[in-house]
């Protein structure tokens, strides 16, 4: 395609002419054909219903710099509005058909990432999420909100308490901040499982915060810090296999790393559901104790819709005795979401509210009495909408260590 | 951060109607409620940006924001889903917008007399995925299905692409609720029964009141059909050696009589070339193949599968080929999701290049259509001989008569623009392509839009030369509603209306 130089015109710094020069054409791409497909299929757009917190406008905003007529002032606040789900991608005719001519592809979260990181390079925080990074970045971990255990690095292994888990080895667990903190049954019932299954694994020496929700608010150089760390007690453990419970490390290590790292970064990345639903194959697991309950599954939206994942976690849901497990299929579910992904949750608590109240209430009409997720940061605000509603949400992995005969 | 024009008493009001939260002033929140997807020259964004965005929750409080339009004398413009092709909800006069996006909720769903009632924000496919539940759907079905709302739907008097079976918007909006341009709230419908399809007290003005682009009103609650869902679908394309032959089978086709006939489409030579050069998702056809013609079916199985045979028959005797069941299923599958046919064109030379998707459409007869086709090839040619940021996507008829899709067509030429490079120079001459393409249209009988509506500049200049004396009742109407020209003022050139009161 044409290229030519930004022109900007407005006086924009060298951090925005940068990025509308990167951005402008993809940009344009999708400002050309502005039918907002997008729209009806964003769960943030679904309850704001404001047209400036669309994928649409987050592509036009970049042609309206480059024009000179609105500033990164302007619209930095817009792109709070996302939780980085993938819906609007998936949902883009610009993917779905023409872009096959030339392979292109809408990339809606790439740019909201962008976007929140020339925000941030160019002294523009939003007000939580400065706190939050900051927290992060003094403690080696999420400030972890209502947590369980105190978030330092002195207490992230203690979820693991009396489970005789080694430190290092080749294969290593990576445990999420939300559950390493919080919900704590989720790690717990992951290494029950393995453990049962005869797979050898290790924690890491100091396991920090992967530093994706840093990269998703735009702090991309502590994300890259995280990483690096990270990257450091991996080698100096000798892990050659990462295990990841969490969908949003998955991201992160599958996406992020690999383009901090380039060919150097050859660590094999295991999403712990897939690894469980391989072990149920081949009999390593064997789920006997009948569960009884009316579940319907979550799709979690960087399984299903960043990673096209959502086999497994329904093989898993069908093989667990006595569970009724009535499905919704997964292209329905490009439009739901929790509203916890991308900081949403830290800077508009209100809307995660009510995105999972929505969600609940679409659980709720299949009248069921069980929400099942596979993403950890989605079961603390689907929980609260589901106490609400009388709908109690587990992580898959805690009703199949159940199933498995296991107390976590 | 600069915000709005407006003056602090008017910013006041309207916080006090629709609350702090629902009002916005912010430079963001104006611009990206600015356009609608019709290429337009991006240097010329700021024209058209609204002083105040306001977001309304009731008819009440669109009521209340129209009447203090006319105390302060502000233009207020209605938008909806914003993906209208004629500028319907474009601020050309800046002014308060009124986004109806927020009034999404589904009223009431009536099984027994076989009725939906919404807001008007709500998008056809949002609601049909609720209506499943219960055996029903709303059929309108226009290329927008999965982004336009009900509320545009009604502004714009839309077409449904499987009208030919169900109907078009005007054909599936029962009634419904508009606030006038002086802020009355009235109840609009075949006669006064929210409910009744058809009427014959009084005046006729449900039609009067659909299709005016915002200019006679903003439509807070409709009251929709309800239809079976179709247990059938049955979709078959044929190709053809030339245009003539494949004009000739859509008449073959569209004449049959079939009842569940949704529609037929006929894709001329210039179409099909683009889709063999562009687009990789269409499945290529032999270079024999010159034109195609599209069909579907929809209804209960026992109707649909022998209208099936006989749909077949019909095309392979009038000298089509059927495509095969892939092509068939799978393109029509697609049909919305083809509608953005943008993201690249070329220049003369074959140098790709980033392009936008524009589409001129009218209602022509189907003895007119060879020769508009011809015209209107000329007029893209001519244009791209001097511009080359333009190109020729080819064109598409489809059948365009509620349950009688044999005697007019929607015909439409695809355009791919380079809007990035668009001049004010390149821009008129767009402009005028549009008013020859509009003249050639009307030359031959027909009517500048079936399915956009036709207030862009260029096609809005031959609407009085089409409508004639009708087009002296729509200022009178106008002036009439809307004595201070506050409602979506600027279109249609229904200024003229009140440039003749003051001469």
């Amino acid at each position: 395609m044409a290229e030519r130089p930004a022109t900007g015109g407005s006086g924009h710094g060298a951090l925005t002419e940068e990025f509308v020069g990167e951005w402008r054409n993809a940009a344009y791409n999708c400002f050309s054909s502005g039918h907002k497909f997008c729209r009806e299929v964003c769960p943030v757009m679904q309850v704001t219903r404001d047209e400036a917190h669309s994928p649409t406008a987050f592509h036009a905003n970049v042609v309206a710099l480059e024009q000179g007529h609105l500033t990164l002032e302007d619209v930095a606040r817009d792109y709070v509005h996302c939780t980085q789900c993938g819906a609007c991608e998936l949902r883009c005719p610009n993917t779905l058909f023409t872009g096959d001519f030339y392979r292109f592809r809408t990339r809606t979260v790439d740019l909201v990432k962008a976007m929140r990181a020339l925000a941030v390079d160019s002294g523009i925080h939003q007000p939580a999420w400065q706190r939050w990074n900051e927290l992060t970045d003094r403690w080696g971990n999420e400030p972890v909100l209502g947590n369980i255990i105190e978030v330092s690095q002195r207490h992230v292994r203690d979820w693991a308490a009396g489970l005789d888990l080694p430190v290092g080895g080749e294969t290593v667990l990576f445990c999420d901040c939300e559950a390493a903190f919080y919900r704590t049954s989720v790690p717990r019932a992951v290494a029950l499982l393995l453990q049962h299954a005869g797979v050898e694994f290790g924690l890491m020496r100091e396991q920090w915060c992967c530093g994706g929700p840093a990269a998703e608010m735009g702090y991309v150089e502590q994300a890259r810090r995280f990483a690096e760390h990270n990257v450091a007690d991996w080698r100096a453990a000798g892990a050659k296999r990462i295990l990841v419970l969490d969908p949003h490390d998955y991201i992160t290590f599958t996406e992020d790393y690999p383009r901090y790292f380039g060919d150097d970064f050859d660590f094999e990345i295991v999403l712990v559901v897939e690894l469980v639903a391989e072990l149920l194959r081949e009999g390593r697991i064997e789920l006997t104790v009948p569960i009884d309950r009316v579940a319907t599954y979550h799709d979690a939206c960087r399984l299903n819709k960043r990673k096209g994942i959502h086999e497994a976690p329904r093989e898993i849901l069908r093989a667990i005795p006595g569970l009724t497990f009535k499905d919704v299929d997964h292209v329905t579910q490009w439009s739901y979401c929790s509203g916890a992904g991308a900081g949403l949750g830290i800077e508009r608590p209100d809307l995660t509210a009510e995105l999972s109240r929505r969600r609940v209430e679409k659980a709720a009409e299949l009248e069921i009495d069980t929400l099942v997720s596979a993403c950890v940061w989605s079961e603390r605000p689907l929980g609260e909408q589901g106490r609400e509603q009388e709908i109690e949400v587990f992580d898959l992995m805690e009703l199949m260590a159940e199933s498995a005969g296991f107390e976590v | 951060m600069t915000t709005t024009a407006l003056s602090d008493p008017v910013l006041e009001e309207l916080v006090e109607i629709l609350g702090a939260d629902h009002v916005f002033t912010g430079r963001s929140a104006r611009f990206n409620r600015a356009r609608v997807p019709a290429p337009f020259p991006v240097h010329r964004w700021p024209e058209h940006v609204p002083d105040v965005v306001v977001l309304p929750t009731s008819a009440e409080q669109v009521a209340e924001v129209v009447k203090l339009a006319n105390r302060y004398r502000l233009p207020v413009v209605p938008r909806a889903g914003a993906t209208g092709l004629t500028d319907g909800a474009v601020p050309l006069r800046h002014g308060i917008l009124v986004d109806v996006k927020l009034m999404n909720r589904i009223l009431e769903v009536d099984l027994e007399d076989r009725t939906v009632t919404v807001q008007p924000g709500i998008n056809m496919l949002k609601l049909n995925e609720e209506l499943r539940q219960h055996g029903v759907m709303y059929p309108d079905d226009p290329a927008s299905y999965p982004c336009s709302l009900v509320g545009g739907r009604i502004g714009t008097s839309g077409w449904s692409l499987i009208g030919g079976r169900y109907g078009h918007a005007r054909d599936l909006v029962i009634s419904f609720q508009i606030v006038l341009p002086t802020g009355e709230i009235l109840e609009v419908g075949d006669g006064g029964g929210r409910k009744i399809r058809k009427s014959s007290t009084g005046f006729q003005l449900k039609h009067l009141f659909m299709g005016h682009q915002g200019t006679l009103g903003i439509v807070t609650e409709a009251t929709l059909e309800l239809v079976p869902r179709p247990e059938a679908e049955f979709s078959a394309f044929f190709s053809y050696p030339d245009y003539e032959t494949a004009w000739r089978s859509t008449a073959a086709l569209a004449r049959s009589g079939l009842a569940t006939l949704a529609g037929v489409v006929l894709f001329d030579e210039w179409k099909v070339r683009y889709l063999r050069r562009d687009d990789e998702a269409y499945i290529p056809q032999p270079p024999e193949v010159k034109a195609v013609v599209a069909t579907a079916l929809y209804g209960t199985s026992d109707e649909v599968r022998p209208a099936a045979r006989r749909l077949l028959r019909i095309g392979l005797a009038s000298g089509g080929e059927y495509l095969g069941d892939e092509i068939s299923q799978g393109d029509w599958a697609s049909r919305h999701d083809r509608y953005a046919t943008p993201l690249h064109g070329r220049l003369a030379g074959g140098q790709v290049v980033p392009m936008s998707w524009h589409c001129e459409d009218a209602a022509v007869n189907w003895s007119k259509l060879p020769r508009v086709r011809e015209e209107w090839h000329a007029i893209v040619e001519r244009l791209s001989d001097r511009h080359p940021i333009f190109d020729d996507w080819g064109m598409f008829a489809y059948t365009n008569g509620a349950y009688k899709p044999w005697g007019d067509y929607l015909t439409e030429i695809d355009v791919g623009i380079w809007e990035q490079e668009l001049d004010d120079e390149s821009w008129a001459a767009w402009v005028q392509a549009k008013r020859d393409i509009a003249e050639v249209t009307v030359r031959h009988g027909g009517s500048i839009s079936a399915c956009h509506g036709a207030c862009r500049a260029g096609e809005v200049d031959l609407v009085p030369l089409e409508l004639g004396g009708q087009f002296d009742v729509m200022k009178k109407i106008k002036r009439a509603l809307d004595p201070l020209n506050v409602m979506n003022p600027g279109k249609y050139l229904l200024d003229q209306a009140y440039e003749e009161e003051t001469s």
